[in-house]
């Protein structure tokens, strides 16, 4: 104990020496600045080819789509479009959009730069790996596939400058929410053209000289690996109810250069909490850290075509011999919960009927009958993994029950996080970590993802019956349907599994008290202009 | 009159004052032990080194787990046993893959002088320059990620400095009358150089491999600090540095413990090569 003290004064010595009495959260509560972790260094700042976490927390401040998130997480609220009206079939939307939403540079925010924008994401030549969030919208799929090459057949018109109508497919509960999503949000025609043709991707029409956007931020200031700046915009058209002047996004790879940042008093959100320090910050910090429902799912991938894994009963085994309750309680230690469907459980909306059990005699007896340790040696097997502390410790938590269970030899195999990318690209690997955020709050954003072909896919797993009930679920007239669809879905993959749940992510965060309005929702979107920095005391 | 004539050798010398230079026995007799724990790790290991018990998580010392447990509760005691396994068998495999390629390379480019002893130097030279963790990064790149290849890298960039010393050796031994009456005898060239000329650089060969050791074992920990070491749930003691650096708040004995054997390991092995260097400097009387 007296060491651990010992630790802990020269932790605080070497803090206080650092800053003056003062500390860097206190002074930007005076100056009205919002200081946040933010992850990785973003890949870029396009809406359209951007796909992380990290790029959609600065595009948050830099655009709007035709609708926002409720700060609650209570739906849509009107962002570019003040109001629009939807028919009685679902099918038809009509955006009425504020007059007074400005771009940057002044020009009024029309239909036309939607109908731009939303060409850009759909060109097959654009290659955008998000360009499915639009294929409910009448005809996206096949202009985006190349089967038509028209645009004026997809269904977006500007009606006139401020009146944008939308066809869809089939009427889609989720169409407003996905609408908040960046990759449906427009872009300035003339600064996209001012550095290259509609469909050329990585073009300087991001840098902060260049940048035009119609979010209540304006991008200030790039520094790579370290930070962007954002200023208020004083052109926003709800910039009445900005308070916050200035966003600072701090970039670290590093967990412990973020954890020390915060405890410093340099940010006011802790954007990853390391897994080993959960329980000490929930003793210390009780009124910072933040423990929410998240709508996402840590899962292992596998690769379907190799061989063993390419058995259906040898992924059961596999799943039987995971203990998924023992993994959050004493591994992730978040209040996760183990997961038994891909897509995770919302009372509210979607309860998926599936279950995974943990029950190693099961699979021993899957073994058995597939003839391991009798006919057939067992296969050694590898887990790829990006480096993370949190994906190495469950990694081998796995790792050990499948040696106790199966007496399967696994090989852990950590790369970094674009080798990481690029082998599960490549089908490079045989069971790789992953997890996925939805991007609506809508099991369809999970359950997509797993039809033959689609570019997140990454198992090589198709299967028809699941195809068609995906397709029978987006054109369901009733919700209780529409579920029913889905749960079959969710029973087709959970016997297949191309992939094994493990556990429904929460979002844990410290946040300084003195932010307010940081509610919690399952998105983890949080609009900035509804957030202040306010004295605690 | 006997006893006045009685000669000590040399050998003789260096043991005597190897043995009144208290770390240096301190450092042999650390090492020593250290290799005797290493070798019985799997008989006398408390616990298995995989074997997690994640109910129970980390823990501090106690009389179960006398170094305390990691996260997935796994013995500390344990995985520094067979961690040390892994160090002091990279700390002496790479050394002596260093040994071999420096010594022969030296011998040669020394012995036979002139344009290609002037080649091979080169060679060296140039191999200097190359930065060598990137070297042995990419050579773990290319062929993979296993155990005895990461020894072999490590050796493969370690022998630059001992080619250079044996070389330097060999040059002034050539000159010198036995081996000059040797080549008049007609011995064979490889014969004077493994049998007059080789063994005749030991002292400083035996002094710079000690230093080497500790050289090559911090090699092996800066690449497990990477990721690029051994793999889980094998442990190495840079791995296990690694892994406390990372909880040292919260589980301060993760961190204190295998830094503390580390460089315990480290000095020892330092005041060992100071030690031998001593020992073996002929100019050094018997006191």
């Amino acid at each position: 104990m007296k060491l651990r003290n010992l630790f802990y004064l020269s932790v605080v010595l070497f803090f206080a020496s650092c800053g003056d009495s003062e500390s860097i959260v206190d002074s930007a509560l005076k100056d009205q600045i919002l200081l946040l972790g933010n992850g990785t260094e973003p890949q870029d700042l396009d809406p359209h080819t951007v796909t992380g976490v990290p790029e959609h927390k600065i595009l948050l401040s830099l655009m709007e789509g035709l609708v926002t998130r409720h700060p609650e997480g209570k739906g849509s609220v009107p962002g570019v479009a003040e109001r629009w009206v939807i028919s009685e079939d679902g099918k038809e939307y009509t955006f009425y959009l504020n007059k007074k939403a400005k771009w940057s540079n002044g020009d009024s925010v029309t239909a036309n730069d939607f109908v731009y924008s939303w060409k850009r994401i759909l060109m097959p030549s654009m290659a955008a790996l998000y360009a499915d969030m639009l294929y409910v919208v009448k005809n996206a799929e096949a202009y985006n596939r190349g089967e038509i090459g028209d645009f004026t057949q997809v269904g977006v018109k500007a009606i006139d400058d401020f009146t944008l109508k939308v066809s869809l497919n089939n009427s889609t509960p989720y169409f407003l929410a996905l609408l908040s999503h960046y990759s449906t949000w427009p872009v300035h025609k003339p600064t996209i053209e001012k550095f290259g043709e509609i469909d050329t991707r990585g073009t300087k029409w991001t840098r902060p000289e260049n940048f035009v956007g119609n979010g209540p931020y304006l991008l200030a200031e790039w520094k790579l690996n370290d930070v962007i700046i954002v200023k208020k915009n004083p052109l926003y058209w709800n910039a009445g109810i900005v308070t916050i002047k200035e966003i600072r996004f701090y970039a670290s790879d590093n967990d412990t250069t973020e954890d020390l940042r915060y405890r410093a008093g340099q940010l006011h959100l802790l954007n990853t909490v390391k897994i080993t320090k959960i329980q000490s910050y929930k003793t210390k910090y009780p009124d910072q850290i933040h423990i929410d429902p998240y709508f996402g799912t840590y899962y292992y991938r596998i690769n379907t075509k190799r061989e063993h894994l390419k058995d259906k009963r040898f992924r059961q085994a596999l799943s039987y011999a995971i203990n998924r309750k023992e993994i959050v309680e004493t591994i992730t230690r978040g209040e996760q919960a183990p997961a038994f469907s891909f897509s995770p459980p919302d009372p509210a909306n979607f309860y998926p009927s599936t279950k995974l059990e943990f029950n190693p005699s099961k699979s021993e007896e899957l073994f058995k009958e597939m003839g391991y340790g009798v006919s057939k040696e067992l296969p050694k097997l590898e887990i790829l993994y990006n480096t993370s502390e949190g994906h190495q410790k469950l990694a081998e938590a796995v790792q050990s029950m499948w040696k106790e269970y199966l007496g399967l030899e696994v090989e852990l195999v950590n790369v970094d996080w674009k080798t990481y990318l690029d082998r599960e690209k490549n089908a490079d690997f045989l069971i790789s970590r992953a997890g996925w955020i939805g991007d609506y709050p809508d099991p369809n954003s999970f359950l997509d993802m797993m039809v033959t072909g689609r570019g997140n896919n990454k198992t090589s797993w198709s299967n028809l019956e699941y195809d068609n009930l995906i397709k029978k679920a987006a054109s369901a007239t009733s919700t209780n349907l529409r579920n029913s669809y889905f749960d079959k879905a969710e029973h087709i993959l959970m016997d297949e599994l191309p992939l094994i749940p493990i556990y429904t992510y929460t979002r844990v965060y410290l946040l300084h008290p003195s932010v307010k309005g940081y509610y919690p929702n399952i998105l983890d979107t949080h609009p900035y202009q509804f957030l202040r920095l306010e004295n605690t005391n | 009159m006997s006893e006045l004539l009685q000669i000590s050798s040399i050998w003789q010398d260096a043991i005597f004052r190897l043995k009144s230079n208290r770390l240096a026995v301190f450092g042999g007799v650390f090492i020593i032990l250290l290799i005797i724990l290493a070798t019985l790790t799997p008989w006398i290991a408390p616990y298995d080194y995989a074997q997690q018990d994640r109910v129970l998580g980390p823990t501090p010392p106690s009389f179960q787990h006398l170094l305390g447990t990691d996260y997935l509760g796994r013995d500390l005691l344990t995985r520094l046993l067979y961690g040390s396994r892994i160090s002091l068998l990279v700390g002496f495999i790479a050394t002596t893959v260093a040994l071999i390629i420096g010594v022969t390379w030296g011998t040669v480019a020394g012995y036979l002088g002139g344009s290609i002893d002037t080649w091979m130097m080169r060679i060296v030279d140039t191999l200097y320059g190359i930065p060598f963790i990137i070297l042995i990064i990419l050579l773990m790149v290319v062929f993979g990620r296993s155990l005895v290849l990461m020894f072999m890298a490590i050796g493969a960039v370690e022998w630059l400095t001992m080619a250079r010393i044996v070389r330097a050796q060999v040059n002034s031994l050539k000159q010198r009358e036995f081996v000059l009456a040797a080549k008049a005898m007609g011995v064979k060239e490889t014969t004077i150089m493994t049998r007059h000329l080789i063994p005749n650089t030991l002292g400083p060969v035996i002094v710079y491999a000690t230093l080497t050791v500790p050289q090559v074992m911090l090699l092996e920990a800066f690449l497990s600090f990477l990721g690029l070491g051994v793999q889980a749930p094998m442990s190495s003691w840079g791995l296990l540095i690694r892994d406390g650096a990372v909880s040292m708040e919260e589980s301060w004995w993760l961190l204190v413990f295998p830094a503390v054997i580390f460089s315990t390991t480290l000095f020892s092995l330092n005041f060992l090569g100071d030690g031998l260097r001593d020992a073996l400097d002929p100019r050094m009387g018997p006191n």
